[in-house]
């Protein structure tokens, strides 16, 4: 009856993903560039693979795509298995950071070419490059060279060129690393209105924490050929698992050292302060072990006059004040070296403490969060 | 002061380089720009500078059916000799340089064999090889073995070409569908084509004005231009060959002129 129920789920799901993949590892002689890495994307889900460079993610997107084979594992596309099929059969769609547009054809020809690879009748192609142009709002171009026209343009086209066959899934390598910080932010609007417009399965590979917390309906957190931690932007952002994972996505402010106490609320001592965190039974850490607790820089507060109860107080001395438009970040130090940072929202009647001054800083005991200590992490 | 002395080091330098240089061309190029005078000159014998000035050596060349026949028939090879060398040589750089052949930058050095061999061996070797075939005044041997001296060239500059085509894009066409055939035609041949008009060019010219290995393995039936005008000036000393020289100089200059105009032309493209 159980087994059943069980088989049943399983098939239902299997309709609903785009890609699975099963155990799939990929072993360059001694290094091991995937370790055993299971993932699902479902249909119409925009999911980011984050790390830094070497973690595996481009791995993973070229074992997804076929341009390398896996050493073990499987890869299953919309229901099929295709761990063994060759790229050109897979229905897959690719954008690449340096556009790989053809330079010897139009922009028409560009985006007609996969759909000549189909054999498409002539009036149909044209019909159907006219409608994505318009689509990316870039009709007066059709019969320009891609190399006549600016970064974002080219990067639309090829999007365009993508869009216009409707693959099963659209994989992007690092699609906006040549784009300058403006027109960066402009696409990521822009793939983030056609994802939600077309309902089409992305799959995005960056080692930008900013783009993936903007366009990601889910972040594949990897590290050193394995997945990290998966989830929300919010889950990644408010509630890292690891050392690791609250490093990579948003600044941080970490204090390690040893539990001790009893109860729900123990006692982290880091150099000379003593800090007061909650348990949580899934850090898997407990009085006696090493572990880190960790506070965002906009839960940590410069005291300015009476501090709350139930926070944790520690003295450091203002370094510097960097105003970023609508927040501004202080950057400070503790006695013992430690360097934290402060994040507030700027108002222009607030007073700012002085540099070189000593400040109490505070933080509710209920917005840090405990981790356990990573041996191998060491923050830069 | 250090400063000063680098400038005044500069201007010399921008003075001396380029007459060295034209010092240079007009060494080479005098010895050969003489027979353009002479081949206005008189029937008799050479003579520069010519006693008197006609264009009578020319209406005997285009009138001698024996010389305009070397002339077309070394066309005629050369034209064969570079769609040969292309349709070898284009696959060849591909395979090598894609394919990840175990030994691929061996055999793309061997390619250049031909190169380091001198000439007169290659030809005497050819001659041996040819002979007992029955192989000797055949235009398919001649092409082939143009063919081989030309190869080399060809595979350099459509390698060139091809080292300025980004792989991606060919991995861009696969993902989208494409076979590899046809990304071969769509997507790679017709971003080489600056490359093989460069190595054709190369190939036409090379078979045009090659003379040795032709002489051993052309007979009466296949002579080529440059063969008769070595045999003319061996057993004839006719001043014609004046005329077919300069004839010659300005086939190839007239081509080579083409070739960069075509060059310019696609890359403000």
């Amino acid at each position: 009856m159980t087994t059943e129920l069980a088989e049943k789920s399983v098939a239902a799901d299997t309709g609903s993903m785009m890609i699975e993949v099963h155990r799939l590892t990929k072993q360059y002689g001694d290094f091991r560039a995937l370790d055993t890495v299971d993932l699902s994307i479902r249909k119409g889900e925009f999911v980011t693979l984050l790390g830094p460079s070497g973690s595996g993610k481009s791995t993973l997107l070229n074992l997804i795509s076929g341009m390398t084979s896996p050493t073990s594992g499987r890869v299953v596309i919309n229901g099929v298995d295709a761990t063994d099929m060759p790229t050109n059969k897979r229905g897959l769609g690719m954008v690449f950071q340096n556009y790989a547009l053809m330079p010897h054809m139009t922009v028409f020809e560009n985006i007609a070419f996969p759909l000549q690879v189909r054999g498409m009748k002539k009036a149909e192609i044209e019909t159907r490059v006219a409608e994505v142009l318009k689509l990316i709002q870039l009709e007066n171009v059709a019969n320009r060279r891609p190399r006549a026209l600016s970064g974002g343009q080219q990067q639309r086209i090829s999007l365009a060129r993508c869009i216009v066959y409707n693959p099963s899934i659209i994989l992007m390598d690092e699609p906006l690393g040549a784009l300058d910080k403006k027109l960066r932010e402009d696409m990521q609007l822009e793939i983030k209105r056609l994802h939600a417009e077309l309902g089409v399965t992305m799959l995005y590979v960056t080692h930008d924490q900013d783009e993936a917390l903007t366009m990601s309906d889910r972040i594949v957190l990897m590290r050193n050929g394995r997945i990290e931690q998966q989830g929300s932007p919010e889950t990644l952002y408010f509630k890292p698992d690891t050392v690791f994972s609250a490093d990579f996505i948003g600044s941080s402010n970490l204090f390690q050292g040893r539990l001790e106490g009893e109860g729900d609320t123990v006692t982290l001592t880091a150099g000379k302060d003593r800090l007061a965190v909650e348990l949580r039974s899934e850090a898997a850490v407990g009085p006696g072990d090493e572990a880190v607790v960790l506070i965002r820089p906009e839960n940590l507060h410069i005291a300015d006059g009476a501090i709350p109860e139930g926070t944790n107080v520690v003295t450091a001395t203002l370094l510097d004040t960097v105003v970023l438009g609508g927040v501004v970040r202080h950057f400070l130090r503790t006695e013992d070296g430690r360097q934290l940072v402060a994040q507030v929202l700027n108002r222009s009647d607030r007073a700012r403490p002085k540099r070189g001054a000593p400040v109490q800083l505070y933080w509710q005991v209920g917005e840090s969060r405990l981790l356990k200590a990573d041996p191998t992490f060491s923050k830069q | 002061m250090t400063g000063r002395k680098l400038s005044r080091r500069l201007s010399f330098g921008a003075l001396f380089v380029p007459v060295v240089a034209w010092m240079c061309y007009l060494f080479l190029l005098l010895p050969s720009t003489i027979v353009f005078p002479i081949s206005f000159g008189n029937t008799k014998e050479m003579e520069f500078p010519p006693s008197e000035w006609s264009l009578d050596l020319y209406r005997q060349f285009f009138n001698d059916s024996a010389w305009w026949g070397a002339m077309t028939q070394s066309l005629f090879i050369a034209t064969v000799t570079t769609v040969f060398t292309a349709v070898l040589s284009v696959p060849a750089v591909y395979a090598l340089q894609r394919a990840r052949l175990p030994m691929s930058s061996a055999l793309t050095h061997f390619t250049m064999g031909p190169l380091l061999v001198p000439v007169i061996v290659l030809a005497l070797g050819l001659y041996l090889q040819w002979a007992p075939w029955g192989g000797l005044d055949r235009n398919l041997t001649l092409v082939l073995s143009h063919t081989m001296l030309a190869t080399p060239f060809m595979m350099i500059s459509v390698g060139a070409s091809l080292r300025h085509v980004d792989p991606a894009l060919e991995n861009a066409a696969l993902i989208m569908g494409a076979s590899k055939v046809r990304i071969f035609f769509r997507v790679v041949l017709p971003q080489l084509k600056s490359g093989i008009a460069a190595g054709s060019l190369f190939a036409f010219l090379i078979s045009l004005d090659e003379v040795i290995v032709a002489y051993f393995v052309t007979g009466p039936e296949t002579e080529t231009l440059p063969v008769k005008m070595y045999s003319a000036i061996r057993w004839e000393v006719s001043p014609v060959i004046a005329a077919v020289s300069t004839l010659l100089t300005v086939v190839s200059m007239a081509l080579a002129v083409a070739l960069m105009m075509l060059e310019r032309k696609q890359r403000s493209e």
